[in-house]
């Protein structure tokens, strides 16, 4: 019976890195090549030796689809395409190829800088890797190879983002990446067509959240920073390059020239005009609001943001300063950070999450005095906000998802366990259709049935239409012809021209049989009730009376 | 293996000595781990994030390989007491319940702590039947995981081998081979293995033999098993005792193996011959594991004559890695070398065949040896065609790369059948042959092959014997830079073997004086480049720069070379690039040019002079590049060609060079990109390292308090150029520099001048910054450095009246700061706090209670 098969070698049952195989139809292809950035060592990659146990992954892999540029999804792609060695190819939005390098330069950076880290990719590693990307664009089927296509959504989240449709003959999966069902300040919401996949296989980040409306935390976050500024604080934002950061902006952004606030906004390292380029770049893909204001302005080209120069720091009054890292881990965001912890008027806010051994998340677990190099104690006076702009669907995001592809099955991945089960079994009572939750290294199979589509030749339709058989679509008849399965495909012809086509000679085979009849009657009488006995057996029993003696002959 | 030597046993002994420090149980994590034990044991704490717990056990790993002493678990019982209370949780987590497990194997894993672990009853509760094994959460994954990650680490001595053996462990063992989670079937595979390995190594009392082969308990339990699931009608069972047997030949080199082997040989044999068990896949890998084994690489008959049958049943799919195995070995039996190399040549050899007419048949195999059918077979199918060529190319790319080879490839047959697949691909070349047509009509414009038969051809290149094809391998080689089908990545390795093709073009050239061939083909390479310059894709316009530095660097001292590529548009268009839109392309714009620079300027013999090449008009490109461009790769690129500029004594004189380096030095003293300043560091440190070298050491040592000295800093030349070209206030400012290797760097460069300008005998008596004039100074820098480099910023104004420029003060800075004390410092891990025991029971401890958001946020 036909199977897919879906591996994950990680995001099962975990939100670390996204690393997912699946196999359909004979096909082999990864999903999304992450990293995880809590680790220094080779864990921090999948351990793709699982994929193959000795073969070559070029030959194995037939591709290799990278969902969005965050780290957790893309972060292993120059080991994986660079130092692990496979050399097929790889598929990404446009955006995705363009602003990928940049965080892994970013990231790259961050590892070097931090001493004891073997086995890490380099800038040249990263450009030939990404000269192997194949870019596509959205609701473009892309042919892999003669059978293999994929083809792209719109997903929300991050710039670039999508979610992928594999097809490979009438059978399909389709994996969403993360996504964010509701439009936030600058992209929509995702959206997939009723694809009805074999299976669908969906982030669940938020499987129990049903998030409150993203205009709260925005508020939140507008009034936290606007009161810090007032009262002659200053503001850290520690972030990475692209994605929150340009979310952040145009709110602070709007916001300043609403209030007209004069205290200083600034962006710490030169790639914020690289960023926005590519936003400014890609308008298409952000949200109608700002595709509209486009024409007049471009939400991109700030007023109020200008560029960090380190000396700024120490410059007194208040000020706003997004820096990175987003984890406080090194760099320029936890220079100024010690610079400003000390005093209780100033604030930091993580807009996301951080990885145990950064500074990020001890004091996002409350920690207060922090050992410094030579020992020296940081006491963190500032105050120090979390809030999660993470665009990901909720509970009934998924939900909504899932009605609008129809799939036949369902599978959970980038998510907890606990709660990959609470959604699981709503799936099931609503939908009625298998949902599957794999932990990474197990495998998941899923039966299909898909319908061969099979061509008839027009001399075997002729034919059984000449014997006064119309075709009619309500009326399933039985055919009887020749099946040759030839390069792939399939074709029903009537047994002179398969003979023909394939150039054999029709041979003729004679089965016999000799049988003893104890019967007390004579020959002729015993031979005569046995062929009247054997004319009533129906089809597919021919019978030839004997001409010589007892001799019967049944074709089949 | 030779004698590391004293001074790497002692280099090793004060890399465990740091380790352990840095690793140890101190007084603080010993207070802290009672805590952070009660809070992970709490059902009702939400569980802490798995990185954390990993690094929990790394650090568990670590104290306990340094220490396999009883007193970790007696002074600190809150580890027994942790594994106790999650052994009565009615529904412990299987996060926890998995940590638990191994982290008791970890525990368990010297004899004297195992033996306290089994007083208090803990390993039998963990690991026995009535442990985990028999509970619900036996279904998680992690938990079977945990539980085999346990077992290994504990599996180190006899007592942890019977406690296992005895108590049903094996059988456990034995089932996880076949589990759904591939993590915990390798990890059961590799533990047998290992099992297998200690049972025999410590307890066999006399050698074994295959007459009197008496097995200890354990390893025969296991050698059972294995004979058993060999014989089933299972191919799962076969499977896995056949991965089993790999990985025990791959890595066990005992002559007991071969015992083992003997009882086991007939059934493995009659895998190939019968078939009624699919398991032939696993055979090859089996057979090559046992190959590289001088246990039975060295045997004679027996071992050799399975291989050989190996190579005759397997399908070449199967037989293809085998082949390649044994091709690599030294010591291998010429027949079954003969075997293996027809095996591999098989379908090269077919495709030569199927693209000749008969009278030019030119196979690479004798005929006598070789059986086509199956292979043609295969190539003639689409299905399986890319596959089988993919699988052969990437073989024999594997055995090119080899520098020594054991064997004697054909190589011009073997490059004829490379370029012929290679026709096929671009439909070049459509035979009249059946089965010619059929496979170019299935390899027509399939780049995975097209990929693979490049990489070969790149590494044919290095082989002699080609030489009568070459002509006609440029016509191949052409026709996929000019096509516009050529996929960019395909085009990438089209550039790659050009680049070596071409060297080795010259070589010939040179030794037979055909230099109209080269001459006519480097015009033709250069007239497609000119094209694929302009391409309006960047991934092609930037593979063609980086083709054209390849050449430039290997050819630049060739004239045919140099006038082809001078009387060709490259040049230009290769300068038009600096203006490109992608900052990938720039930077590779900025490479060629940079080293187009060396034909055009610095070659002694410039070809062309006159306003076509100027070269301070292209300086001064680069320059703008280096200070304008948007983004850090032309820039890093303008740096580095600056140095290699520097480094080949092309920047003028002295003073030239002087006002070029200060020049560059203030453009990316304030970049914002990290490595264009280490760049300039690695200018600055090129730079001194020259001028020490042309002007002289100096003559005389120095003690910066005295006056005699002050006359003679004055006659130092090199120092005074070094304070002109303001190299020290780039120097010491990049100490405080907020990247860290900027500042390694700098403190390295600081620490070498100090060794150029102060002997070692005068250092210890200019510590002092005594009273000079610019001793205020320095001794405000001294403790501006020792603050922290990256506590603070360095003072924008050059700080409290520090003379960068002044030799005096620089000499004095350089002796009286502690560069030593800055250079540990630096050296240190950003993070190095933060990674320490300590610092993750208080992250372990702190995250107890807190929102649970956090934990579930991620990108």
């Amino acid at each position: 019976m036909p199977e897919i098969k879906v591996t994950p070698l990680g995001a099962g049952q975990d939100v670390g890195r996204s690393c997912i195989l699946v196999s359909i139809a004979g096909k082999n292809v990864m999903l999304d090549c992450g990293m995880h950035m809590g680790y220094n060592d080779d864990r921090r990659f999948p351990d793709f030796s699982y994929i193959t146990q000795n073969g070559r992954l070029t030959d194995f892999l037939d591709c290799v689809i990278i969902s969005h540029f965050h780290l957790d999804h893309c972060g292993a792609l120059p080991y994986f395409s660079e130092m692990v060695g496979y050399d097929g190819p790889i598929y990404m939005t446009h955006p995705t190829k363009a602003i990928c390098p940049i965080l892994l330069e970013d990231y790259r950076k961050i590892t070097v800088d931090k001493k004891g880290e073997t086995n890490f990719f380099t800038s040249q590693m990263i450009k030939d890797c990404m000269k192997k990307v194949v870019a596509v664009h959205l609701h473009q089927t892309v042919q892999v190879d003669e059978e293999l296509e994929i083809k792209a959504y719109y997903a929300g989240h991050v710039l670039g983002a999508a979610m992928f449709q594999i097809k490979v003959g009438c059978e399909s999966v389709a994996y969403t990446g993360d996504y964010n069902m509701t439009p936030d300040r600058h992209l929509g919401a995702a959206w997939i067509d009723k694809c009805r996949p074999d299976l669908l296989i969906t982030e669940s980040t938020y499987a129990t959240t049903i998030r409150d409306s993203k205009r709260c935390r925005e508020r939140d976050f507008l009034k936290k920073v606007h009161e810090t500024v007032e009262r002659g604080g200053k503001v850290l934002i520690p972030v990475f390059a692209l994605g929150r950061a340009q979310e952040l902006c145009i709110l602070l952004e709007t916001f300043w020239e609403r209030m007209n606030l004069k205290a200083p906004i600034y962006f710490s390292t030169g790639l914020t005009e690289k960023a926005n380029h590519y936003y400014k770049l890609f308008i298409t893909w952000t949200n109608q609001k700002i595709r509209k204001t486009f024409v007049q302005r471009n939400m991109f080209e700030f007023k109020h943001i200008k560029a960090f120069d380190r000396a700024f720091a120490d410059n007194p009054g208040p000020m706003v300063v997004f820096a990175t890292p987003g984890m406080l881990h090194a760099g320029q965001s936890l220079q100024i950070f010690r610079k400003w912890a000390g005093n209780e008027k100033n604030m930091v806010i993580m807009p996301g999450y951080c990885v145990q051994g950064t500074v990020g998340h001890k004091i996002l677990s409350g920690q207060r005095k922090l050992e410094m190099e030579g020992r020296q104690i940081l006491e963190v006076k500032m105050q120090v906000e979390y809030m999660s702009f993470s665009a990901h669907a909720d509970a009934k995001g998924i939900m909504q998802l899932i009605r609008q592809a129809e799939p036949r099955n369902v599978l959970l991945v980038h998510g907890e366990a606990k709660k990959m089960e609470f959604l699981k079994q709503k799936i099931e009572q609503e939908f009625h259709v298998n949902c599957y939750m794999p932990a990474n290294g197990e495998t998941t199979t899923i039966f299909t049935n898909p319908s061969i589509p099979v061509d008839i030749s027009l001399g075997l339709l002729k034919r059984e239409t000449a014997i006064g058989l119309l075709p009619d679509a309500k009326k399933p008849k039985l055919m009887h012809g020749t099946l040759i399965m030839k390069d792939n495909s399939f074709r029903l012809v009537s047994p002179e021209q398969a003979l023909k086509e394939l150039g054999l000679a029709e041979h003729q085979l004679r089965f016999t049989c000799r049988v003893h009849i104890q019967d007390p009657r004579k020959e002729h009488e015993t031979v005569l009730r046995v062929y009247n006995h054997l004319k009533g057996q129906v089809f597919p029993f021919f019978f030839y009376p004997p001409r010589n003696g007892l001799e019967l002959i049944i074709l089949r | 293996m030779s004698d590391p030597g004293p001074a790497l046993s002692a280099q090793k002994s004060w890399f465990i000595a740091r380790a352990r420090h840095r690793f140890a149980m101190t007084r603080e994590c010993a207070l802290l781990l009672p805590r952070v034990c009660a809070a992970l044991a709490d059902p009702r704490q939400p569980g802490s994030d798995d990185t954390c717990l990993e690094k929990l056990l790394d650090w568990f790993r670590t104290l306990t390989e340094f220490d396999p002493a009883v007193k970790l678990v007696q002074d600190n019982p809150c580890l027994t007491e942790f594994i106790t209370s999650v052994l009565a949780l009615p529904e412990p987590s299987p996060s926890i319940l998995s940590f638990t497990l191994r982290l008791a194997g970890i525990l368990a894993a010297s004899e004297s702590r195992f033996q306290h672990l089994q007083q208090e009853k803990l390993l039998v509760r963990l690991f026995g039947g009535d442990g985990p094994l028999s509970s619900a959460v036996w279904e998680d994954a992690s938990v079977r995981s945990g539980w085999v990650e346990g077992v290994h680490s504990m599996m180190h001595h006899q007592p942890a081998l019977h406690f296992l053996c005895n108590g049903g462990g094996i059988d456990v063992i034995f089932a996880l081979q076949g589990d759904p989670s591939l993590f915990v079937a390798s990890a059961a595979s590799r533990l047998l293995v290992h099992m297998l390995i200690l049972s025999v190594e410590t307890e066999t009392t006399k050698p074994l033999s295959a007459k009197d082969c008496d097995w200890p308990a354990c390893a025969q339990m296991i050698i059972k098993r294995v004979e058993d699931s060999l014989q089933s009608s299972s191919a799962s069972h076969v499977e896995q005792s056949l991965k089993l047997l790999t990985s025990l030949f791959g890595s066990c080199r005992s002559t007991w193996t071969e015992v083992l082997w003997l009882g086991i040989a007939k059934q493995i044999e009659s895998f190939l011959t019968e078939k009624t068990v699919q398991v032939q896949h696993m055979l090859a890998n089996l057979l090559l594991s046992m190959a590289w084994s001088p246990v039975f690489c060295d045997s004679e008959g027996s071992f050799w004559a399975l291989v050989t049958s190996a190579l005759e049943h397997l399908t070449p799919v199967q037989a293809g890695p085998l082949a390649v195995g044994i091709l690599r070995l030294y010591k291998c039996p010429q027949d079954v070398r003969i075997q293996a190399l027809t095996v591999l040549l098989q379908p090269m050899d077919c495709i030569l065949r199927a693209a000749s007419q008969p009278l030019e048949y030119a196979g690479l195999l004798d005929e006598s040896v070789s059986d086509p059918a199956t292979v043609e077979g295969l190539l003639s199918s689409k299905s399986s065609c890319a596959g089988l060529l993919c699988q052969t190319l990437a073989h024999l790319e594997e055995l090119l790369s080899l520098i020594h080879l054991p064997v004697d490839l054909p190589y011009a047959s073997l490059l004829r059948s490379l370029m012929t697949i290679l026709q096929f691909c671009n439909g070049f070349l459509s035979p009249a042959s059946p089965l010619g047509s059929t496979i170019s009509r299935i390899l027509i414009n399939c780049f995975r092959v097209q990929r693979s038969a490049l990489d070969v051809l790149a590494a044919l290149s290095e082989r002699k014997g080609c030489d009568t094809l070459i002509g006609s391998l440029f016509d191949v080689l052409l026709a996929y830079l000019e096509s516009p089908n050529t996929s960019p990545t395909v085009l990438k390795k089209t550039f790659q073997a050009t680049s070596k093709w071409l060297v080795r073009l010259h070589e010939l050239s040179c030794s037979n004086s055909q230099w109209q061939q080269t001459e006519k083909i480097l015009e033709d390479v250069f007239l497609v480049l000119q094209k694929r310059l302009c391409s309006p894709c960047w991934e092609v316009r930037d593979s063609s720069l980086e083709f054209l530095t390849v050449l430039i660097k290997s050819l630049r001292d060739q004239d045919e070379f140099r006038q082809s590529l001078l009387s060709s548009e490259v040049p230009r268009l290769t300068e038009n690039l600096l203006e490109d839109p992608e900052s990938y392309v720039r930077a590779s714009a900025v490479t060629a040019v940079g080293h187009l620079a060396f034909i055009t300027y610095f070659a002694p013999e410039s070809p062309v002079i006159g306003n076509q090449y100027d070269k301070e008009n292209t300086v001064a490109k680069l320059q703008e590049i280096l200070s304008t461009d948007p983004e850090g790769f032309p820039r890093r690129a303008v740096i580095t060609i600056f140095t290699k500029w520097l480094r080949q004594g092309c920047t003028g004189q002295l003073e030239d060079t002087e006002q070029f380096v200060s020049r560059v030095i203030q453009t990316v003293e304030h970049d914002l990109d990290w490595e264009v300043r280490l760049g300039g560091l690695e200018l600055v440190e090129v730079f001194c390292s020259q001028t020490i070298c042309q002007l002289g050491p100096p003559k005389c040592s120095y003690a910066p308090v005295s006056s005699a000295v002050t006359s003679s800093i004055h006659q130092n030349k090199s120092l005074q150029v070094f304070c002109r070209a303001k190299l020290f206030s780039f120097l010491f400012r990049s100490l405080c520099d907020c990247d860290k290797p900027v500042g390694q760097r700098a403190c390295d460069i600081l620490l070498a001048l100090r060794g150029s300008f102060y002997p070692i005998s005068t250092l210890k008596d200019s510590q002092e910054t005594g009273d000079s004039p610019a001793g205020s100074g320095i001794a405000w820098l001294q403790r501006t450095l020792r603050q922290g480099s990256l506590a603070q910023n360095f003072p924008t104004d050059g700080g409290n009246g520090v003379d960068f420029e002044d030799p005096e003060s620089m000499m004095l800075a350089l002796g009286t700061i502690d560069l030593e004390e800055l250079h540990d410092e630096l050296n240190k891990c950003s993070d190095h706090v933060e990674k320490s025991p300590q610092s993750l029971l208080q992250d372990i401890l702190a995250t107890v209670g807190t929102i649970e958001e956090n934990e579930a946020d991620c990108y």
